[in-house]
């Protein structure tokens, strides 16, 4: 097991701490919030649905973000093999983390009454911007804290000469991060350049940084857990984000098709945003390769079991419920509509916030010094809130689909009584994989807060792990033509989505006809979930079968061989 | 795979290509960008469109106070809770909006658009006048109000004045002169609705009969109990409680439970008592005499669309609350 031989790797502990008690306050809010699409009187006027869902989407990003900073302060030491700069700064960075989310979240509620906060043009209390929704003077405060978080990684790292693309990926992130920040702080008359620098800030950050430091920290965690070759790593780090920008870059155009903007962008965003899958399967495709660098067991199942949930429903979140509605024909139908948040749910829940569980698995138990802590609930927490976010994405895929045809093809009203029923049934699914995915929420939050601290430790399980029979073809040893064919899988399933949306331009269903689109979207949908919880049970099935070695040596990790330049 | 073994693989001449690549496609990007917003482009610009004499500048600053994407999208973009509003005032027209949105919880009545489109600004900005004429121009109006008027909305009550509401028009027009390239996609004229079609039709058709149940009147009512019941009917029909509540809540305006003989303060200080002069004289002139603490200019004059005898209903109804 790893040794913390950094006494400034602790101060991650409080943001991982932090990330926990915000995400448990976004779940809370979500539930709410799916609770009140179900029935929209519920608390209308005391606790009106826009603030909750300010609330939901700003703790959504504020405690990705957190978890963001802990890794980054945890693994800043190994690749630099050196303490971390600036802790003062650091300390003040948690409070100040702690201080503008109290202060937004009572911000956010002041829209019931109007009240924005106008001063020399901007809203200094909450703009009404979905994403952005955050005031100006919480907006100067979050910029301060990136250009300090930018500081602490660039001051603590290695001579530039020594980077390698870790490094390069890490550093270029943060002052990314930083720098895109600024296009959202603008007041803009026009809405049409309003929503394009809006999706600077969502589109840039998730696409261009979010996905360069995702990149980077599952290639290291990957270094870690597995002692993957940093070279390796490190060219599909470079190759990864190479990717990510070459059809990010313009396929944030996918955002210009209705907004106001010409024409010419539904050419040039369905083009390229078609690409930006690409770097996912790359990254899909090297954690295999890495996962399969050495056939020890898993050391530390919870955290690759989310550092596997993460690459694979940034594939199947973003990569492919992404893919199918970026063309103009597909996303003419699904714009607007409830086909986008099953998209957006897998992604950054999927993408982002998985990492962030999967590095807090990783290090708590380091930096609480606690050997063999009971992986069991982590294991089950996984499955839960898995398997919770893949229903969530259903209900809202469906219910989704019969919103594009009844609003968008049939022009029926939408709280005229028309649409609401007929999405009843899938509205009540997102509560309820919501109270699963809530469960599981809670049981991990509960498991990393007091893993170290519980009185029960961990059951000496270690033998029974070590002759686990390895069971049947299930969990034979998963191979690269397999984990192959479970990808084109999923990609087939994709393809029926995307024709689903596609054939809402057909001239049957305009006239009243949704027999090809339900069909194609109840195949496609359902199917696209189940072949992914199917593979990632196969996937950790393999892993989980490996055979211990007879003497289990655990070396310490030398991350000597980590930090090192190319 | 990358060049483990040390050999020359062209790594570094095909990343330096990648950057290269990189960099062509922001400029291409940045130049798609300037194009998409020269002046050429003939794009509406909120600074030039004013409603009355506020421009959608105002309104979209009011749209984002209140959170509106929270709920609503905007050009498609923001919550799937509400409609999108992007072309709401084509839809639906400005008396429909001025109507509903000072008491967003209810659905105004055919009386409450009616009542609205007195109004100059909004006859003038709707380039129309009465009511069948307005039905016909913003066919959303009338399917809103033939369907839902007087129901309950599920959009709770906002405290807006009246200054916001004109500026929220403002936007609302601009955001329908917008060029959104086709969106939201205009269903086909000669679909076949897969439910309530009956009706549906059946409203299409009985499109042109005069609606206003305002103008019934009830003088052939017998008694004060018919009086009291046509007064109830009359104030549903008109929209009346979609803002007031029969009992002593605060809703947009004052609730009537228990106001008929009791003393009223008034917005400049005084106190008066509700007797049957101070309620007519709040429907005809309502802003002769604002209620202490509730906004003026929020309630419409309904002195074209309330006769005597309506008036004694009303009058009748709200002395039994």
């Amino acid at each position: 097991m790893l040794k913390i031989e950094y006494v400034t790797q602790r101060l991650s502990l409080r943001f991982f701490m932090l990330m926990l008690v915000l995400f448990a306050f976004q779940v809370a809010f979500g539930l709410v919030i799916a609770t009140q699409h179900v029935d929209p009187t519920l608390l209308a006027g005391v606790a009106n649905f826009n603030i909750l869902r300010a609330e939901h989407t700003n703790l959504g990003i504020l405690w990705i973000l957190s978890g963001f900073i802990g890794t980054i302060l945890f693994v800043g030491p190994l690749l630099s093999h050196r303490e971390l700069a600036a802790t003062g700064l650091i300390k003040f960075l948690f409070w100040a983390l702690l201080a503008v989310t109290i202060w937004n979240v009572w911000t956010q509620s002041l829209a019931a009454e109007g009240i924005a906060g106008w001063w020399a043009g901007q809203p200094w209390l909450q703009e009404g911007l979905e994403y952005l929704e955050a005031g100006r003077a919480a907006d100067v405060v979050i910029f301060v804290g990136f250009a300090i978080l930018a500081y602490i990684l660039l001051r603590t790292f290695p001579p530039r000469r020594e980077w390698n693309e870790i490094h390069w990926g890490l550093a270029i992130g943060v002052v990314a991060l930083t720098f895109v920040w600024l296009f959202g702080v603008f007041f803009v008359e026009r809405i049409d350049l309003q929503e394009y620098f809006r999706w600077y800030v969502v589109h840039y950050w998730v696409e261009g940084v979010w996905e360069v430091i995702h990149i980077s920290l599952v290639g290291f965690l990957l270094v870690l857990m597995f002692k993957a070759d940093v070279k390796a790593v490190g060219y599909a780090v470079f190759w990864g984000v190479a990717m990510v920008w070459l059809s990010g870059l313009i396929g944030n155009a996918h955002h210009y098709f209705w907004i106001g903007t010409p024409e010419f962008w539904q050419f040039w965003g369905s083009l390229f945003s078609a690409l930006e899958p690409l770097p996912l399967v790359f990254c899909f495709w090297h954690i295999y390769l890495d996962a399969h660098q050495d056939r020890k067991p898993l050391e530390n199942a919870p955290a690759f079991y989310f550092i596997l949930g993460s690459v694979v429903l940034e594939q199947v979140g973003a990569g492919i419920l992404g893919f199918t509605m970026t063309f103009a024909l597909t996303n003419v139908w699904s714009h607007g509509t409830w086909v986008t948040p099953s998209h957006a749910h897998l992604a950054l829940f999927g993408t982002f916030g998985m990492l962030g569980i999967a590095a807090a698995y990783y290090a708590v138990p380091l930096l609480r010094g606690v050997k063999n802590f009971d992986q069991r609930l982590g294991r089950i927490a996984f499955w839960l809130v898995f398997t919770g976010m893949l229903g969530i994405a259903f209900g809202f895929a469906i219910g989704g689909t019969i919103q594009v045809f009844l609003y968008r093809s049939m022009g029926l009203s939408w709280f005229g009584g028309e649409i609401f029923p007929a999405m009843q049934f899938y509205k009540i699914l997102v509560p309820i994989f919501g109270l699963v995915f809530t469960t599981g929420a809670g049981l991990l939050i509960y498991d990393l807060l007091t893993i170290g601290y519980r009185s029960r430790q961990a059951p000496v399980e270690e033998p029974a792990a070590a002759v686990r029979p390895v069971r049947g073809r299930w969990s034979a040893q998963l191979r690269g033509v397999e984990a192959g064919l479970w990808l084109m899988g999923m990609w087939i399933f994709g393809a029926i989505i995307t024709l689903g949306l596609l054939s809402f331009n057909l001239e049957v269903v305009a006239k009243g006809d949704p027999t090809i689109p339900y069909v194609l979207g109840g195949i496609g949908y359902p199917g696209l979930l189940l072949i992914t919880l199917l593979f990632v049970w196969r996937f950790l099935a393999s892993l989980e079968a490996r055979p211990a070695p007879a003497a289990q040596a655990q070396p310490s990790m030398a991350p000597a061989a980590v930090g090192q330049g190319t | 795979m990358s060049c483990l073994n040390g050999t020359d693989c062209r790594e570094h001449i095909k990343r330096h290509t990648a950057l290269a690549v990189l960099a062509l496609m922001l400029v291409i990007f940045l130049l798609l960008s300037a194009w998409s917003f020269l002046p050429s482009r003939n794009q509406t610009i909120p600074s030039v469109v004013q409603y009355g004499d506020v421009d959608a500048v105002a309104g979209k600053r009011v749209f984002q106070a209140y959170n509106c994407m929270g709920c609503h999208t905007i050009v498609g973009n923001g919550a799937y809770f509400g409609p999108d509003l992007t072309k709401i005032y084509h839809d639906t027209g400005p008396a429909w909006l001025a109507a509903f949105l000072p008491s967003a919880g209810g659905w105004p009545t055919t009386a409450a658009v009616q009542v609205q489109l007195q109004n100059p600004l909004v006859q003038k900005e709707a380039g129309v006048a009465d009511i069948d004429a307005y039905r016909k121009q913003y066919p959303g109006a009338a399917e809103r109000m033939d369907h839902r008027g007087g129901q309950h909305s599920l959009m709770p009550n906002l405290p807006l004045d009246a200054g916001e509401i004109q500026a929220l028009m403002a936007f609302f027009k601009y955001t329908s002169a917008m060029n959104n390239e086709g969106w939201p996609p205009k269903p086909d004229p000669d679909r076949r609705l897969p439910i309530q079609a009956a009706s549906v039709a059946a409203a299409a058709s009985a499109q042109a009969a005069p609606v206003a149940a305002a103008g019934s009147s009830p003088s052939d009512a017998g008694g004060a109990v018919d009086l009291v019941a046509a007064g109830q009917k009359l104030v549903g029909d008109l929209g009346c409680v979609a803002c007031h509540a029969t009992d002593q809540t605060r809703m947009v305006g004052p609730g009537w439970g228990g106001l008929f003989g009791h003393d009223v303060k008034l917005a400049d200080g005084s106190t008066v008592v509700a007797d049957e002069e101070y309620i007519v004289r709040s429907i005809r002139e309502p802003d002769a005499q604002v209620v202490e603490g509730y906004p003026p200019h929020v309630m419409p004059s309904y002195d074209a669309l309330v006769n005597e005898a309506d008036m004694q209903a009303i009058v009748a109804y709200l002395r039994s609350l």
